[in-house]
């Protein structure tokens, strides 16, 4: 990846102040973001830390009437905020994809899956029955899904898991979208076919020449995929910056926490760092982190530190060293 | 698979025994003699016996009924003592056909009003949509339908003169004569079912609206309406299926209702006007006709929930 080129490059997807709230509580709390075409981004975070709700507010899924949101989100300059739906809808599937975590869950049991590979490419690229059915067969070829005429007219349970994760993705990249946004794309399956899935993403993100957003919740593999890594807290970005640098010397002490319990441990199962995120509605009126901080101040329990940008990188924290 | 079609058709046969054997005994139990009413007033002991022993009354009762069953699948089932009508013919081939077609139209009726009302409520949830929705399901469901079967006879035959208020045209005789007799009974009958069926169509449906499969329909930028009656409505179907199979029972003692109240020569009213005639052999065969039926739209529910459901679907 060129860095140069795409630093300079109109971002594609601009997050800015961005906040959503369920009731009062604020499940997103004024998040920044940047990304440029062709750049891939790891959200890493906790469960409960609000990565796959900033996905689905990204691809417009959340804009129910209960749902508060504020600040801007700009798709290609666009904002999409206030969007109508009937313009929201022509981006859905056509420009973003998504792929869901659980694909076993995210398909309809009740079509086959040639039908729905099919649905995004008649209703945004308006083919005809028959040249959705070729270019799905294409697509499923591409995702690496033997026989796929035969798949073509297969029901969801009668695949693997593996194979229905593929199928998600052929959706998801059906018709070539610039920005992805992969939910937990592998969690879901056995351990013995993640990585080769994670792989296959990547492998398909670049030959489309798309941006994505992968969310994860394992810093040293979104290290290792993603451009660039951004640390989710409790609704807030905490840091954000090129992997490399992130991974090696992370600011924030939460993406300490992370790292160190990667190294040391291994294993996302056991708690990286003591404590419990605090719920949404008894959120701390400081830093967020402030109650599981090593390294808490009065200051940090006090007010909420604002993102600093430091060497391209950016950390919300009141003493970064 | 094949274990489950084996212990279908054993249920299947379990309930045509019991029912065959409980119509067979309704008929032994019945007060009354059948030979002395064969008879006549005026008999001697000698034509009695002799008549007794030609219908076979005095052998064994699992003979009897042995012979009962095998002259009832042969189609022979007796004549009416009061109008000399052969029974066969009086319910398999009039009472039947005029039944199932009520039956069908308030099934119609049910599902026009009923899955439009509940997908309403479900959409609109604790707005008032939902409100009205829910006192129209209930209001369906505890109207009796002799109740508003009388006052839709008062309100459009009578008072307003749209519809005819009593009797039968046989459909396939007169398509829209015999349609305008049904209108009135089918809404009776169907008002009980649209609250059931608003109410499982409600409920499905907001259950079905919160799968990741909705989600990702929406996320491929599917417009909310396919959203709703394509990817939802779809996977709605099965438990509506299977709850108008489970209310089957319920439709059908709602039909006796409504023949009565509007004067439909279906099964309910011969079994009706039998039992008030004291023709057992009559009622007997109703018994077992509606057993029948029973059955049979149950496994037709069972056959239509597995080509709904892919899940069950044998691979061909
Ligand atoms: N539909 C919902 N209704 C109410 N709260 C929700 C809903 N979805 C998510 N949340 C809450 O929002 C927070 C963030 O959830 P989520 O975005 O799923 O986190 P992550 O993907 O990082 O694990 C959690 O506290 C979760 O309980
Ligand atoms: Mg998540």
């Amino acid at each position: 990846m060129q860095t140069a080129t795409i630093q300079t490059a109109a971002p594609l997807l601009e997050v800015s102040d961005f906040s959503l709230h369920r009731g009062a509580a604020a499940v997103l709390d004024r998040v920044g973001l940047t990304l440029r075409p062709g750049e891939t981004l790891g959200l890493i975070g906790e469960s409960g830390a609000g990565k796959s709700t900033l996905a689905m507010a990204v691809i417009g899924l959340l804009r129910e009437p209960e749902v508060g949101l504020s600040g801007s989100l700009r798709f290609h300059g666009e904002e999409l905020t206030g969007l109508a739906e009937a313009r929201y809808r022509k981006l859905r599937g056509n420009r973003i994809g998504l792929i869901f975590q659980d694909a076993t869950a995210a398909l309809n049991p009740c079509y086959t899956v040639g039908a729905q590979i099919a649905e995004p490419l008649r209703r945004h690229l308006g083919l005809s029955k028959w040249d959705a059915r070729e270019r799905a067969v294409e697509l499923m070829t591409s995702v690496g899904i033997p026989e796929p005429r035969l798949r073509l007219n297969a029901y969801p349970h009668e695949l693997s898991g593996g194979m229905q994760q593929r199928v998600m993705i052929a959706i998801a990249l059906a018709c070539n979208p610039e920005l992805l946004l992969a939910d937990e794309p592998t969690s879901a399956l056995d351990v013995t076919i993640q990585a080769q899935i994670m792989e296959l993403i990547l492998e398909r993100v670049r030959a489309l020449n798309s941006s994505a957003i992968f969310v994860l919740h394992d810093l040293a593999l979104g290290a290792q995929v993603c451009d660039r890594i951004a640390v989710m807290y409790a609704g807030q970005i905490v840091e954000e910056g090129p992997s490399a640098e992130v991974l090696a010397r992370p600011l924030h002490p939460y993406t300490r926490g992370l790292k160190s319990c990667v190294v040391e441990l291994g294993s996302e199962d056991l708690q990286p760092i003591p404590g419990q995120v605090p719920p949404l509605n008894a959120m701390p009126e400081g830093c967020r982190f402030a109650p599981r901080c090593p390294k808490a101040q009065d200051v940090c329990r006090r007010e909420r530190p604002a993102p600093e940008t430091r060497d391209g990188r950016q950390v919300a924290c009141w003493f970064i060293d | 698979m094949l274990g489950s079609a084996a212990a279908k058709l054993g249920q299947t046969l379990l309930v045509l025994l019991i029912v065959s054997v409980a119509s067979f005994a309704f008929l032994k139990l019945a007060p009354g003699d059948p030979v002395s009413i064969m008879l006549g007033s005026d008999f001697s002991q000698g034509a009695y016996d002799q008549l007794v022993h030609d219908l076979g009354l005095d052998r064994p009762m699992a003979v009897q009924y042995w012979h009962w069953l095998a002259a009832f699948v042969k189609g022979d089932w007796g004549t009416s003592y009061i109008t000399s009508q052969d029974i066969f013919e009086l319910a398999v081939m009039q009472a039947l056909p005029v039944t199932l077609t009520l039956a069908a139209l308030s099934l119609l009726v049910a599902l026009v009003i009923g899955i439009p009302a509940g997908v309403l409520a479900a959409l609109h949830r604790n707005s008032w949509v939902d409100v009205a929705a829910t006192a129209l399901a209930i209001g369906g469901n505890a109207f009796p339908s002799f109740y508003l079967g009388i006052i839709l006879i008062w309100v459009f035959g009578v008072g307003l003169g749209w519809f005819p208020t009593l009797g039968f045209v046989a459909p396939w005789e007169d398509f829209w004569q015999g349609l305008w007799h049904l209108v009135l009974p089918a809404i009776t009958l169907g008002a009980w079912y649209v609250g059931l069926i608003a109410r499982i169509t409600r409920s499905s449906l907001l259950e079905v609206l919160g799968q990741p499969y909705i989600q990702a329909a929406r996320a491929r930028g599917e417009p909310g309406w396919r959203v709703v009656w394509v990817h939802g409505m779809r996977n709605v179907l099965m438990p509506l299926v299977t709850v108008i199979g489970l209310q089957l029972g319920g439709m059908l003692r709602g039909a006796v209702m409504t023949e009565v109240v509007f004067a439909l020569p279906g099964l309910g009213m011969m079994v009706t006007t039998a039992v008030l005639n004291r023709e057992y052999i009559v009622v007997q065969a109703g018994i077992m006709l509606t057993g029948l039926l029973f059955v049979v739209v149950n496994l037709a529910v069972d056959q239509t929930y597995q080509f709904l459901d892919p899940r069950l679907r044998r691979r061909t």
